[in-house]
């Protein structure tokens, strides 16, 4: 009864109802503006909230958390420019659909697998939490340098093109999260003597500029080509059309949970993973990937709303965040006299169930605006280009400034937009440098940790990778990934 | 052999890009040397050999690829509009402290929105002012994000706005 009540609470108060529905809508907008990161949004919200009693704290971040997370595709639809990271995978079909007219359709299909990968997340979250935080606990070092790895070569799928300029923008990528002060020894990594850098760049910054500007800049070319009209009819899918992505929509949704509840992962790895799962296994698309296949929709949506739900799973039970924003949230916790770990779940399970209670309901809310809020928002790509593109870089610049009230990011975002100007021009794709710095820190702590638990004998950490069934598997994974993008592959299956 | 004619300039970029990665290998080799495997400058130095590495097999490849003749650098890799975007976001950033975000945007939005679509300077002003009051509204009033005020009054206009409530 008790856990009845707790789940319950948010729709029997109304000031909770009232939070969950204002951050749910503010979250799908905030997460659609390029340059306003759902994690700032929730950052700053804290500062906002402090004085408040933690229930409607978390009500609105909950909200903002589960609108931001589908807000980001929005932009990544219309203007081809991830509103978040976590839906980078979602622009690669998203916008080519948009280009032909059927934004609304997209839009309407990406709404609703959005609520059915939210409420498997959070389904999963209420059932499994326990039992997958304890899988998670017996990860090693190894298995967690080995899943960056993983992610990080990801990318020769999801370049598309090239696997060599793919790993390079991969490399890259770890190179930019490397800047800054070593977190362990406090050493100077790529620092040249300049004091803004010690602190490292600012992964917002170099999202901003190489999504934001890059594109702006691309979209330059063209500028007075005009807009394509979208067609905002059928937005709400036919049953048949989700009947026939469902599957996929419920593989990706696993794996975004799965993904979403590993420590230091979170929606933007699940995205891709889910993304490239489903250009494995759809044999026949109505189109081909990254030329506006539904399927490439389906997939990275269901995956990154499904990771909310995952991501609260260590956030909960193990005191880890599962991402950037669940990391915010223990911050905030933490601000309220609460703390977060297995102990919350013994001496509080009321929160517990409060939590799951929000984000069901911010599911619910999200599918509402989701859905009725389209047409308002495909007016955005009708403005003409000349006016949109600037008032584009403006918030991009206004994003990047807010990360941390400096010039400095300012700079970045410049620098990282032109890079990523030149990189697109010449067929790099830009992902990968994104999922390095994220996988950056997670690659680099954990190579150190595993290496020195085989105290600098690089054999006997390969031998543990060889004698445990999930490090070995992992690492069939990497070579797996490897095998298959490699251009002998590609000859040998050309040959069957 | 890739069917894709080479873009002009690639071959500067990549040179760049090898330079970079090469400049950045030697820095990473900086910061332990060949210490210890668990050194800080470990990763920096596996990420940036494999840098070295990818930039010269794009290099060999992009050499290996015929020039093509149907694009200019003045048109499809630099035009003026891209130039001219990069100089004012440049300019943006350098305006920002002294000038304040407030006259600083509405500047760069009205130059950039009339020198893009060629549109009334009328027009412009009012896209810009408009604009620019409706990010400082968001951004300001509900997410408290602090932009340089610079010779703006924005402190008293925030405390008459504050005082109507």
């Amino acid at each position: 009864m008790d856990i009845l009540s707790n789940l319950l609470m948010p729709l029997t108060h109304l000031d909770l109802l009232f939070l969950i529905g204002a951050g749910t809508f503010a979250g799908i907008y905030v997460g659609a503006i390029p340059g306003l990161s759902v994690t700032m949004a929730v950052s700053i919200l804290i500062s906002f909230t402090f004085a408040w009693d933690v229930y409607p704290a978390l009500a609105l971040m909950i909200g903002i958390y589960m609108g931001g997370v589908y807000g980001g595709s929005r932009t990544a639809i219309l203007l081809n420019i991830p509103g978040a990271p976590s839906a980078i995978a979602t622009a690669m079909d998203g916008f080519p659909l948009a280009q032909k007219g059927r934004a609304g359709e997209a839009i309407g299909i990406v709404t609703v697998v959005s609520f059915i990968g939210g409420f498997i997340g959070i389904a999963a979250l209420a059932a499994l939490a326990p039992v997958l935080s304890d899988f998670a606990l017996r990860f090693q070092p190894r298995d967690f340098m080995l899943l960056a790895i993983m992610g990080i070569l990801l990318v020769g799928s999801l370049s598309g093109g090239s696997l060599t300029k793919g790993v390079f923008a991969g490399a890259l990528g770890v190179g930019i999260g490397a800047v800054g002060m070593d977190p362990l020894t406090v050493q100077d990594r790529f620092v040249f003597g300049i004091d803004e850098l010690r602190g490292g760049i600012s992964f917002v910054a170099v999202m901003i500029g190489m999504f934001g500007v890059s594109e702006a800049l691309m979209q330059l070319h063209n500028v007075h080509t005009p807009a394509v009209r979208q067609k905002i009819s059928g937005i709400i899918p036919s049953w048949a059309k989700v009947r026939k992505h469902l599957p996929l929509g419920l593989q990706s949704a696993t794996i975004g949970t799965v993904v979403g509840a590993l420590p230091g992962t979170g929606g933007d790895i699940a995205s891709l993973m889910a993304y490239d799962q489903a250009k494995r296994v759809t044999r026949n698309p109505e189109t081909p990937f990254g030329e506006g296949a539904v399927e490439g929709l389906v997939a990275p949506e269901a995956a990154n709303n499904a990771a909310v739900g995952g991501a609260f799973i260590p956030m909960m039970t193990l005191g880890i965040p599962g991402d950037a924003v669940t990391a915010i949230m223990i911050g905030a916790l933490f601000i309220h006299g609460l703390n977060p770990g297995p102990m919350l779940m013994i001496e509080q399970p009321n929160m517990f169930w409060f939590i799951v209670g929000s984000l069901m309901l911010a599911n619910c809310f999200m599918l509402i605006f989701g859905l009725t809020g389209i047409r308002l928002f495909v007016k955005v790509v009708e403005l003409p280009r000349t006016v949109l593109l600037p008032v584009i870089l403006v918030l991009s610049i206004v994003g990047a400034y807010a990360i941390n009230n400096s010039l400095t990011d300012v700079y970045w975002m410049l620098g990282f937009g032109v890079l990523g100007y030149f990189m697109r021009l010449y067929g790099y794709p830009l992902a990968p440098v994104i999922l390095g710095v994220i996988l950056s820190r997670l690659l680099d702590d954990n190579w150190r940790r595993a290496i020195i638990s085989t105290r600098e004998d690089f054999g006997a950490m390969m031998m543990g990778i060889f004698t445990s069934p999930l490090s070995l598997t992992l690492l069939a994974a990497v070579v797996m990934i490897l095998v298959t993008n490699s251009p002998w592959w590609a000859r040998w299956r050309g040959r069957r | 052999m890739d069917p894709h004619p080479r873009r002009p300039g690639e071959i500067v970029f990549t040179l760049f890009l090898l330079a970079a990665s090469l400049g950045l290998l030697w820095s990473a080799y900086g910061i332990a040397g060949f210490e210890a495997l668990s050194s800080p400058g470990a990763v920096p130095m596996a990420t940036t050999a494999i840098m070295v590495i990818a930039a010269i097999m794009v290099l060999v490849h992009t050499l290996r690829r015929p020039a093509g003749s149907t694009q200019t650098v003045a048109r499809h890799i630099l035009p003026l509009s891209v130039v001219v975007t990069i100089a004012m976001i440049l300019g943006y950033a350098l305006l920002l402290r002294p000038l304040g975000f407030i006259p600083t945007s509405v500047l760069f939005l009205a130059v950039l929105v009339r020198f893009l679509s060629r549109r009334s300077i009328l027009f412009c002003a009012v896209v810009s002012v408009g604009t620019v009051t409706l990010i400082w509204l968001i951004f300001r009033m509900v997410f408290s994000v602090l932009m340089p005020a610079g010779i703006f009054p924005e402190a008293r206009i925030v405390a008459f706005i504050t005082q109507l409530f």
